[in-house]
């Protein structure tokens, strides 16, 4: 048997609908192509055109033409071989009814990603805050169905793109500048304007990385039942929380200690009775 | 620091060649090379604010050069911005249409440079005066500019600069509104000006500030003045390793 005959043979033996071995062969080879088609073109993209794009949008581009160019080679491999899927049509409906309602979700968090990467409520490696979820962290990327965030303790989380979709996002990268706050109860015997200008000082030596426009502020936020509460208020580049934050309730109190100015503990005066 | 103490202790700015070892003295500040080998040499800073840096450097021959230059003061306490804002301790009122040239004071750190055939390489910078370098936003926290921010005072020309601390620019303000304007300070991106040094005095690149109407908005137009100067001029500091990336965990 010679192989033109063997391909005959194939091309005789049909499945279904006019759907022969022979074309099946075709159409793997095909789709085979295919697939290796897209491969080299999603890898060529990623290695030249990628990193000229913000991550998020290079991952969605690849995976756009990923997906595309199998798509496309499917609709070249059925047009070729003159595959009629009009019998399917109808199984098709319900079976598209049925995997709707199961996969509710799953396109629900699809279109969600689409619109977070339309809106883009936030970029990849922006630090952000979900306040509803109780999540702080570097955003890592919006894929199709979810999102990643990396936590400040190093873990990653993955929200699925609905979630975060209905959540509030807070940036905290998006301003030059951010504020930095605390508060310090001082004892009533103590002159307020006074502490208030010791704080200052010290903060302006000891912290580069407070703005000295605009200036630190302070508040007076409310005579407490022991002290004084002054509440004060730096600013400092976005990116250095960190070197402001975590230091500014020591530098308020080594600048009260050297000042001598009383950080009270919490008291209580009782009256005893005398008959 | 008087001006006897700067002249008579201090390290002056220029080019340097260590052979066995060298010590420069800036105000609190110590630089040490010591050749630790046949090629190789060692690098040691103690700054104003007791920070110790420690560095080997190899080098091809035996023998090191290095060139120590005023720099642009956008390194301490870190790289945020090109943008430095000056407050004058004086404001300086213009009459409608009028100009006035003004010498002020502007922050430097200092740079120290290993030379290459006739390549700078930056090693380290170091600032006199790092209570004077803060940064300063010009504008509102979301859209606003960071600068580095300094309240500098006005000089009397180009040889009044303060060693090591503060070198003079130039400023010439040009007010053609109709109206008198009061100038207290100014904004510019300090990367486009260039630094020159002589003995340990330093002179910057001036701006031109001319205060217009664009439209119903009075604006200020700031732009460089490159000024012809014979005094050296100082190599850009460059951040090179803050770029680098980590490989195979090599550090």
């Amino acid at each position: 048997m010679t192989a033109i005959e063997f391909l005959q043979g194939l091309s005789e033996m049909e499945i279904i609908g006019g759907l022969t071995v022979l074309s099946l062969l075709i159409g793997g080879i095909i789709m085979a192509a295919g697939i290796i088609t897209a491969k080299i073109v999603k890898m060529v993209f990623f290695k030249y055109y990628a990193p000229t794009l913000p991550q998020d949008t290079a991952k969605n581009f690849g995976k756009i033409i990923y997906f595309g160019i199998i798509a496309i080679t499917f609709f070249i491999f059925t047009s070729t071989q003159g595959i009629d899927f009009s019998g399917l049509l109808v199984a098709g409906g319900i079976f598209a009814v049925v995997i709707g309602f199961a996969t509710q979700s799953v396109v629900s968090n699809l279109i969600s990603g689409v619109f977070l990467m339309i809106e883009k409520p936030a970029k990849h490696g922006d630090t952000i805050q979900i306040p509803d979820m109780g999540i702080s962290g570097t955003l890592l990327d919006i894929s199709t169905f979810s999102s990643r965030i990396r936590k400040f303790d190093g873990t990653v989380i993955r929200i699925p793109n609905e979630k975060l979709f209905t959540s509030n996002i807070r940036s905290l990268t998006n301003s030059t500048i951010r504020r930095a706050e605390a508060m310090v109860g001082i004892a009533y015997k103590d002159d307020i304007e006074n502490a208030i200008s010791v704080i200052k000082n010290e903060i302006q030596l000891t912290m580069p990385f407070v703005l000295r426009i605009p200036e630190p502020e302070f508040r007076v936020e409310e005579l407490g039942d022991s002290s004084v509460n002054i509440q004060v208020l730096v600013w400092h580049p976005r990116d250095d929380w960190s070197q402001v934050q975590p230091h500014l309730l020591t530098t308020i109190k080594r600048a009260l200690d050297k000042s001598g100015i009383e950080i009270p503990f919490p008291q209580r005066v009782v009256w005893e009775a005398k008959d | 620091m008087s001006e006897e103490n700067t002249k008579s202790n201090f390290s002056k700015y220029g080019l340097y060649t260590v052979n066995e070892n060298l010590e420069l003295t800036l105000p609190d500040t110590v630089i040490k090379f010591e050749k630790i080998g046949e090629n190789a040499f060692s690098y040691f800073r103690q700054d104003s604010e007791g920070k110790i840096i420690e560095k080997m450097i190899p080098v091809k021959s035996n023998e090191l050069k290095i060139e120590l230059a005023p720099i642009r003061p956008l390194n301490h306490p870190a790289r945020r911005t090109g943008y430095v804002f000056l407050k004058f301790d004086k404001e300086i009122y213009l009459s409608q249409n009028s100009a006035a040239s003004i010498f002020v004071h502007c922050p430097i750190e200092i740079g120290i440079f290993l030379i290459h055939d006739s390549n700078r390489e930056s090693l380290d910078w170091v600032t006199c005066n790092p209570l004077n370098s803060r940064f300063g936003l010009y504008g509102s926290p979301d859209t606003g500019t960071l600068c580095k921010y300094a309240e500098v005072s006005l000089a009397t020309d180009f040889s009044d600069s303060i060693p090591y601390v503060e070198c003079v620019m130039k400023i010439v303000i040009e007010n053609n509104l109709e109206s008198g304007k009061t100038v207290g300070k100014v904004i510019f991106p300090i990367t486009d000006n260039s630094l020159y040094y002589e003995d340990s005095k330093s002179i910057l690149d001036g701006i031109k500030v001319t205060l217009k109407k664009r439209a119903v908005v009075s604006i200020a137009d700031v732009k460089t003045d490159v000024i012809s100067t014979d005094w050296t001029t100082s190599p850009t500091w460059e951040a090179s390793t803050s770029h680098t990336k980590m490989e195979m965990g090599l550090e």
